[in-house]
C-alpha cells in the first residue's frame, strides 16, 4: 500500500504532508503510486476533491473519525478522513500496489487478502488507519498547545514529522 | 521569520516532477519540493530518516525530551497558586493598557489574546473527552470496541456546544463549571454564560474612569475561539453585572451569526443531535 | 542545611494550607500567550522580549513579596545564603509555582549562586520557534529573573539574575545565576516603569 497523508486547515491550506509506503508484512515503507510521476499532483487533487464529501457529512455525524469517505477508481485510491474539533481535516489517501515489487513480492502469496498492506477497505485496514489518525490527533494537540504554533500555519517541527512517520510505520 | 521557511520540505514521490505547476491547488507549496541532494532518497520515501532534521536548526537536550514526549494529561490536575495567575494576568492587562486607546480597544485586545487559546483548547477538550485519551500512546491494544470513535464527539448543535463551554471548558480553566447558562428572551441568537466570581476580575481594580471595562474580555475571547473553531461563528463579550452579593458577577454574551441559526434549524429538521 | 529543611517544611505547609489554587494550565497557557504576544509586538526582537519579561517579573516580584511575607509568617532573612534558601528556593517558588528549584554552585564569597529548575510549569508545552535565533536569544522564562529581582529589592537586596541555560534551548539543565550586588539599606525602591 502507498499512502499520501495531508493535514488541511479550515481554509483548505495544507499544513503538513507526508508520503509513505506500508511497513507491514515486510514492506519497506516506500510509496509506489501507480500513477507514477504525476502522483504528487494527482494525490493532492484527489484529496481536495474529497473535501467536498467531508463537508457533506461533517454536520451529520459528530464523529471525528469519518472512515473512508471517498475513492478514486482510476488509480484505485481510497481516502479516509479524521476531522478535529476545529474543522482541521486529516486526509489519508491509500492505494494498494498495482504490481508486486521485488521486495514484497516473495512474501505476497502468504499475506492474507484482508491484510493492511493489500486490502484498502478491509476492517483491519480501517482499524489500522483509525489508530494512525488517533495517534496523529494526539501529536496535533501537542503542536497546538505550543504558544509559538500559530493556528493555520504549516507545521514545521521536525519532531512532529518524525512522530507521524513513526505512527505510519507502527500502524500502516 | 520572513521568507519561505526552508524547513517546510515536502517529500515528493518524483523529484524530477518538482516544478509541476498546480493551478487548482495553488496553496500547495509546489516550489518547496525537496531539492536537497544529500538525503533526497531518504526524503522521498519519508521513511528511513528517523532523525531527519530537514533544515531545522532546533536543538534538544541530550535526553531528547520534547513536547511530543510529554503526556497531554500530565498537568491536567496540576495546581499553581491563584496569585501566580493574578499577578501574571495583572501584568498582561497593564501591558495591554499601554498599547490601546479607550475601553473598546482595550477589551478588543484582551479578547484577541484569548481567542487563539479557545481555538487550541477545543481540540484539547475533545482529546481529553475521548475514550482512548490516556492510552493511545501507551498501549497498542487494538480494541475495536469503538469503531466509530477514537476521539470524542464534535458538537454539531448549539446545546452540546454551550454545554461544552460551561461543563468542560470552564472546569479546564477554573476547576469548576460556570454558574449558569441562559438564552436571551428577546433574541434567539443570543446566549449568556454567567460567572458570579470570574477569576480575572478578582484581583484587578479598574480605575473609575474605566468602570465599563471588563477584563473578563480575555475569557470572552477564549469562549469566542472555542465557538468559532467548532464552526459556530459568533461574537462573545463580557459585561459587568455586579450585584451586592456578587460584585464581580459577569455575563458573557454570545451572539451567533445568522447562518449558524439557519444550520441549527436545518439540523433540527434532519434529526441531528 | 538546617535553614534549607526548615524552609522546605514552611513552603510545603504554606502551599497546602494557605494558598488559594488555580489550574496550572491556565497559568501556563496565559504565560505562553503573553510571551507570544510580546514576540509579535516586538517583531521577534528577542532581546527586547527578554527585557519586557524581566520588567513584568520585576513588577510582580515587588507585589509578591508582601504576599509572601504575610503568608509564610517568617521574618526577613539574615544573610544572602538564608535568603537564597527561603525566597528563591523553597518558599518563594514553592508557594507561587509549586516547584522547588535546587540552590547550588555558590561562589566562595557567598555572593553568587545558581537555581536549577528540574521542572518549570511555564514552559510545559513550549517548543521555541525554529527560526535559527530563538534558541540563541530568547529566555522564555525570563519573567523569573524579574520576579527575583523585584522581590529581593523589597527586602533591601539588590541582585542581578539571569538565565545561563535552558532546556528549551537544547541545554541539559535550566539554570539561573543570581548575584548579590549590594544591600540597599533603607533606600526607597525605584519607580517601576
Amino acid at each position: 500500500m502507498s499512502y499520501y497523508f495531508v493535514i488541511i486547515s479550515p481554509t483548505d491550506t495544507p499544513l503538513f504532508e507526508l508520503t509513505f509506503g506500508t511497513s507491514k508484512a515486510g514492506g519497506d515503507g516506500v510509496a509506489r503510486f501507480r500513477n507514477g510521476e504525476t502522483a504528487r499532483y494527482m494525490n493532492q487533487f484527489i484529496v481536495h476533491a474529497a473535501l467536498d464529501v467531508v463537508e457533506e457529512v461533517q454536520w451529520l455525524s459528530p464523529n471525528m473519525w469519518l472512515k473512508v469517505i471517498d475513492n478514486y477508481a482510476p488509480t484505485n485510491s481510497h481516502i479516509s478522513c479524521f476531522i478535529t474539533g476545529t474543522n482541521v481535516r486529516f486526509m489519508l489517501l491509500h492505494q494498494p500496489s498495482a504490481i508486486t515489487n521485488a521486495s514484497a513480492g516473495s512474501r505476497s502469496s502468504t499475506i492474507s487478502s484482508t491484510s493492511v498492506p493489500q486490502n484498502p477497505t478491509s476492517p483491519q485496514t480501517e482499524e489500522a488507519i483509525r489508530q494512525f489518525m488517533t495517534e496523529v490527533f494526539e501529536l496535533w494537540v501537542k503542536t497546538l498547545m505550543n504558544p509559538f504554533y500559530t493556528i493555520g500555519k504549516p507545521i514545521k517541527s521536525p519532531v512532529f514529522r518524525q512522530r507521524v512517520v513513526g505512527a505510519g510505520r507502527k500502524w500502516l | 521569520m520572513a521568507g519561505a521557511p526552508p524547513g517546510h520540505t515536502i517529500p515528493s514521490y518524483a523529484a524530477s516532477h518538482a516544478g509541476s505547476p498546480s493551478r487548482h491547488m495553488s496553496q500547495y507549496p509546489s516550489t518547496t519540493v525537496t531539492t536537497t541532494t544529500t538525503s533526497s532518497s531518504a526524503l522521498v520515501s519519508g521513511t528511513p530518516a528517523p532523525t531527519s532534521t530537514l533544515s531545522s536548526t532546533l536543538r534538544y537536550p541530550s535526553t531528547r525530551k520534547t513536547i511530543y514526549d510529554r503526556n497531554l494529561n500530565r498537568s491536567r490536575n496540576a495546581e499553581l497558586s491563584r496569585s501566580s495567575f493574578a499577578y501574571l494576568f495583572m501584568e498582561m492587562v497593564s501591558y495591554a493598557h499601554r498599547r490601546v486607546k479607550g475601553i473598546q480597544d482595550f477589551e478588543k485586545r484582551l479578547n484577541e489574546q484569548g481567542y487563539p487559546l479557545g481555538l487550541k483548547l477545543l481540540d484539547l477538550l475533545l482529546y481529553r473527552a475521548g475514550p482512548g485519551a490516556s492510552s493511545t500512546s501507551l498501549t497498542s491494544s487494538s480494541s475495536t470496541s469503538s469503531s466509530g470513535g477514537g476521539a470524542a464527539h464534535r458538537p454539531l448543535r448549539l446545546l452540546p456546544l454551550l454545554t461544552l463551554l460551561t461543563t468542560k471548558l470552564y472546569p479546564l480553566l477554573f476547576s469548576r463549571p460556570a454558574d449558569s447558562l441562559e438564552q436571551s428572551t428577546t433574541n434567539p441568537a443570543e446566549y449568556m454564560i454567567i460567572d458570579n466570581t470570574p477569576l480575572t476580575n478578582q484581583y484587578i481594580s479598574v480605575p473609575k474612569e474605566m468602570n465599563q471595562l471588563s477584563v473578563a474580555a480575555y475569557i470572552a475571547g477564549i469562549i469566542e475561539g472555542v465557538c468559532d473553531g467548532a464552526g459556530f461563528e459568533c461574537k462573545a463579550s463580557a459585561h459587568n453585572t455586579g450585584t451586592d452579593v456578587w460584585p464581580n458577577r459577569t455575563v458573557f454574551l454570545i451572539r451567533f451569526e445568522d447562518h449558524v441559526l439557519e444550520r441549527e434549524k436545518e439540523l433540527e429538521r434532519q434529526g441531528v443531535k | 542545611m538546617a535553614s534549607g529543611q526548615k524552609a522546605a517544611r514552611v513552603g510545603e505547609e504554606v502551599w497546602k494550607t494557605r494558598v488559594d489554587k488555580v489550574n496550572a494550565e491556565l497559568v501556563t497557557l496565559t504565560y505562553g500567550t503573553v510571551v507570544a504576544q510580546l514576540c509579535t509586538d516586538y517583531e521577534y526582537d528577542y532581546v527586547q522580549v527578554n527585557q519586557q519579561l524581566d520588567k513584568m517579573g520585576y513588577n510582580i516580584g515587588m507585589r509578591l513579596i508582601e504576599d509572601f511575607l504575610a503568608k509564610s509568617n517568617i521574618g526577613r532573612c539574615g544573610n544572602f545564603r538564608d535568603t537564597a534558601e527561603m525566597i528563591s528556593k523553597k518558599v518563594g517558588f514553592k508557594i507561587f509555582l509549586n516547584i522547588t528549584p535546587t540552590v547550588t554552585n555558590w561562589t566562595a564569597d557567598n555572593k553568587q549562586f545558581s537555581l536549577l529548575f528540574d521542572e518549570n510549569p511555564l514552559a510545559d508545552f513550549v517548543e521555541l520557534p525554529d527560526d535559527g535565533r530563538a534558541q540563541d536569544e530568547l529566555w522564555f522564562s525570563n519573567i523569573f529573573c524579574g520576579i527575583l529581582r523585584g522581590a529581593l529589592e523589597m527586602v533591601q537586596m539588590s541582585i542581578e539574575a539571569r538565565f545561563v541555560s535552558d532546556v528549551l534551548r537544547g541545554n541539559d539543565v535550566t539554570e539561573m545565576r543570581v548575584t548579590l550586588l549590594r544591600y540597599t539599606e533603607d533606600e526607597m525602591p525605584p519607580d517601576d516603569e
